[in-house]
């Protein structure tokens, strides 16, 4: 696991690599302040950042921008608010973990922060899927259309057609259908 | 009345009703029991207020519409029903670019094009946060000249109190924050400001005082004295006569920890009180929606404009009284 800490605290920042001890492989980066050139060289898996750090808003602003890239952020909170980091866990704010705890839980904080990454990159990706899946299946019924019309088809041959071709080329079912429908764009003169 | 509120702000000149309330008394005056808390970034006051470790705060317009829509994190419905201040932010260009672009957008866009043909790297700017009117401005700004933002230059985020650092340093060339901050660039000789949100949109919704929706509607007599309060305390800021001390009070540690004619210059273009600065009006509401929108920000239109209607409750900032 690679760990970049964004805290301008060398001790706090200590405290985590501390409680990451035993998690093999590991390689911890510590920076006093949020550094371009050094997550994209180094890539970490989890950026733990400290709440008082005017950084988050940056690396908020990653979340936003590398949609695909995303990595959990971990936070610190001051002692003054307790209960505050199992609030903000339950909310789906990353994690916090409280300053002055015990470097036992600091493990604990990161894996929980790191099955939610998880979780919510393959729920990403499941929609993703599901809007793929979805266009394909609209692809198909307009080129099933546009054989139908053209060709004077029944939409059942219509579709034995398309899946035909679909397995004499062995490309899938989608790709063929909007190749059609690009060729016949192109006939008409669309394209 | 109740037990004691925590408010956060950040440091900015438009903290100013909020800073002024409780030092000036204000907030006792109410009744009320308020500890005022600074923090570092806007992603830490969203966080705690939506996770109760603070009552209120303020707030990015922008982000408090993208937290109650569930935009860009967790879905929070948020109660925002008193706009904080009109003006007071601005595009600040290096002096490099000053010098070589004639430091407008027409300059920029020209400099940009020259820069392509060559092949040279993309120049970079930076605002305060994605959902802010600052990346809004700026953005428009550039496509105003015919700049794509999303294309011909690198838009990133950093704190605003660290513009100044990185337009120095030629990290970044231009940036759009609220003041101080382009008042501190200037003075430091890095930077020229060359457009103010009071000629680019002087009705945008910039910050805003707010609480979740739960909170307030289970605490609505102190929301509505809070309302009141800061009302009370933005006609305070707002009143010529007394700019000089809200400089001076701005300018101490535990506010915002700038030098005090640091402050003064950057409150030139500020607007507290007066007419509908603190009403977050439905045209108001329209606009910073349709901004929203125009960036790819919300997802629909119709549905950002009936949670805007939800969240900025100007009936509730008339209520108040």
């Amino acid at each position: 696991m690679r760990v970049l800490v964004i805290d301008p605290d060398p001790a706090r920042a200590a405290l985590v690599s501390e409680g990451l001890a035993g998690v093999d492989p590991l390689e911890v980066r510590h920076s006093p302040v949020f550094d371009e050139t050094l997550v994209k060289a180094f890539a970490p898996d989890v950026v733990v950042v400290a709440a008082d750090s005017p950084d988050r808003d940056t690396l908020e602003s990653l979340r936003e921008a590398t949609q695909t890239n995303t990595r959990p952020v971990v936070m610190f909170v001051d002692r003054s608010e307790p209960g505050l980091a199992e609030e903000a866990v339950r909310a789906g704010v990353a994690a916090y973990v409280v300053d002055g705890l015990a470097p036992g839980r600091v493990r604990a904080v990161l894996e929980v922060a790191l099955t939610r990454f998880a979780l919510m990159h393959q729920l990403r990706q499941d929609l993703e899927k599901a809007q793929a899946d979805l266009a394909s299946r609209k692809t198909v019924e307009k080129a099933k259309a546009l054989l139908m019309k053209e060709r004077g088809l029944e939409e059942d041959a219509a579709y034995k057609l398309l899946r035909k071709l679909s397995m004499d080329t062995g490309r899938p079912l989608g790709a063929v259908a909007a190749d059609l429908l690009a060729f016949a764009g192109v006939l008409k003169g669309d394209a | 009345m109740a037990a004691g509120l925590t408010l956060g702000f950040l440091p900015l000149n438009d903290a100013a009703p909020l800073i002024v309330a409780r030092d000036k008394g204000f907030f006792a005056a109410e009744g009320l029991d308020v500890t005022l808390r600074r923090e570092a970034s806007w992603a830490t006051l969203r966080d705690k207020v939506a996770v109760g470790a603070l009552d209120g705060a303020q707030l990015l317009a922008p982000l408090v519409l993208a937290t109650s829509l569930g935009v860009g994190g967790e879905q929070t419905p948020m109660t925002a029903p008193m706009a904080l201040n009109r003006n007071g932010a601005a595009v600040t260009l290096s002096r490099r670019l000053g010098e070589v672009a004639a430091g407008d957008a027409a300059g920029l866009a020209r400099l940009i094009a020259r820069r392509r043909e060559e092949g040279a790297s993309q120049l970079t700017f930076a605002v305060v946060f994605p959902y802010s009117i600052h990346n809004y401005l700026l953005r428009d700004w550039m496509a105003e000249a015919g700049i794509h933002p999303d294309r011909d230059v690198r838009l990133t985020v950093a704190p605003p109190a660290r513009m100044t650092e990185l337009l120095a340093d030629g990290v970044i060339e231009g940036f759009c924050a609220g003041e101080p901050w382009n008042a501190a660039a200037v003075a430091w000789g890095a930077g020229k400001v060359a457009a103010r949100s009071s000629s680019l949109a002087p009705d945008a919704l910039d910050k805003v005082f707010a609480v979740t929706r739960a909170w307030g509607e289970r605490r609505p007599e102190e929301l509505a004295a809070l309302l009141r309060t800061l009302m009370q305390a933005a006609a305070w800021a707002e009143a010529p006569e007394n700019r000089v001390e809200l400089a001076s009070l701005l300018a101490r540690r535990d506010n915002l920890d700038v030098a005090p004619d640091l402050i003064s210059r950057g409150l030139t273009d500020l607007v507290f009180h007066g007419e509908t600065t603190n009403v977050p009006t439905a045209p108001r509401v329209s606009a910073l929606v349709e901004s929203m929108a125009r960036w790819g920000h919300v997802p629909s239109r119709d549905a950002a404009l009936a949670t805007g209607a939800e969240v900025f409750r100007e009936d509730l900032l008339t209520a108040a009284g």
